[in-house]
């Protein structure tokens, strides 16, 4: 039944429509919890606002869940899910590039588009920085372009390269993140009464 | 000895912990498993949401789109004498052995209709989902995008029609037919195999070279 667009249900030119729309609910909630503001975002940095780990955490515990009662109830192939192939290496490094970015920039790349969707000059030049990175990128790829493809290890789910069954690490992640909820509130107390 | 209250994030983080803990008896990926729900496939059949028609994939080789993967399923010999180009050759008997991977777009061809019809419904019973056919197969190809023909009495719409398609089949090397009914049987070669093969040095081919595309984030 599901994925719709695997399954024929609407073509190209629809996904795009749906993409936008999907897109724009993303960025309407990304303002509603602050991340329009790199105030917020730069906070979570020092610990005394731990809004961004807790909304994030949160929507990967609330998609995880729901794929998995999805695929449950048989309603959605989780075997045609589209999964961005894992490159370890370089994508642990791609990573770290990204977090000095965010530190220093105060945004990441959708957090910066919904600041410049509400006219924040400084989202602005962060979403213009990355029209200009991802060119520069595109220049220097052949270059890169070994690093970036090595350590391939195909489209894998944490289940498969853990052995582990689905559900038992669905389960160990919800832990995870409500002990990350308590701890980081936790935190915030301590920190937040000191600033 | 009375509860405390809990905060509305507390209540949600137990809510997660219990969907969390039924998980653990979820099995929500089948793996290979693959069940046919007849049903289903009976409706995609009479939708017909499992054809693309030779303009629309025409349409697509132009483009230079490279988010499926166009499979030709008549034999070596034939394929080296003329495929559309960006085919590749994967017999019927190779097919069920052939590494393709669940989230690829598959588009299947062959002279007519039928084998690829059957293709269709192994791929569907191997758990294929995304699987295609090209509407007429070959036949339709030569006849909606190599060799177009104008109807005798043809509208201002037809018209229209068939000067875009005179465009695709000048692409694609074959050549389009005015009023049809004079030309309409004479039998057609199809054209040398040049459009696919590889451009001389320094020439730009115009068909993009095929891309990974990226899916997600």
């Amino acid at each position: 039944m599901a994925p719709f667009y695997k399954y024929g249900f609407f073509g190209d030119e629809m996904s795009l429509v749906l993409a936008f729309v999907l897109g724009t609910g993303f960025g309407f909630f990304l303002e509603r919890a602050g991340f329009g503001s790199a105030r917020k975002l730069a906070a979570q940095f020092y610990l005394f606002d731990m809004s961004v780990f807790k909304v994030m955490f949160t929507a990967i515990v609330t998609a995880m869940l729901g794929v998995t009662y999805l695929g449950w109830l048989g309603w959605l192939d989780l075997s045609l899910v589209y999964l961005v192939p894992t490159h370890l290496v370089p994508q642990i490094v791609g990573g770290l590039v990204l977090g000095v970015g965010f530190v220093v920039g105060g945004y990441c790349p959708g957090t910066s588009v919904a600041s410049l969707a509400t006219g924040r000059v400084d989202g602005f030049v962060y979403a213009f920085g990355i029209g200009a990175g991802t060119l520069a990128y595109a220049e220097v790829y052949p270059w890169l372009k070994e690093f970036v493809n090595s350590n391939d290890m195909g489209q894998v789910t944490l289940p498969e390269v853990f052995n582990l069954p689905w559900g038992l690490l669905v389960f160990a992640v919800v832990m995870i993140a409500v002990a990350g909820f308590s701890a980081a509130t936790l935190i915030e107390r301590r920190i937040g009464d000191k600033s | 000895m009375k509860l405390p209250a809990l905060t509305l994030n507390q209540k949600l983080a137990l809510v997660a912990v219990a969907l969390g803990t039924l998980a653990l008896f979820s099995v929500p990926h089948r793996g290979p498993v693959v069940t046919l729900d007849t049903r289903e496939l009976a409706l995609i059949v009479e939708k017909e949401v499992d054809h693309v028609t030779p303009s629309e994939l025409a349409g697509w080789i132009v483009q230079g789109r490279s988010d499926y993967r166009l499979i030709d399923l008549r034999a070596e010999s034939d394929y080296a004498t003329y495929h559309i180009p960006t085919a590749e050759n994967v017999t019927v008997a190779a097919l069920p052995g052939f590494p393709f991977q669940r989230t690829e777009k598959i588009v299947l061809y062959s002279d007519g209709g039928i084998h690829a019809a059957q293709a269709w419904m192994l791929m569907q019973a191997h758990g294929y989902r995304a699987v295609y056919t090209v509407l007429g197969g070959l036949e339709g190809w030569k006849d909606d995008v190599l060799y177009p023909v104008l109807p005798a009495q043809a509208s201002v719409a037809d018209r229209a029609r068939f000067e875009r398609a005179v465009a695709l089949s000048r692409f694609f090397g074959g050549e389009p037919r005015a009023e049809g009914a004079a030309v309409a049987n004479t039998p057609v070669d199809l054209p040398k195999l040049t459009a696919p093969a590889p451009a001389p040095s320094g020439a730009v081919s115009p068909i993009a070279p095929r891309k990974k595309k990226k899916e997600g984030c």
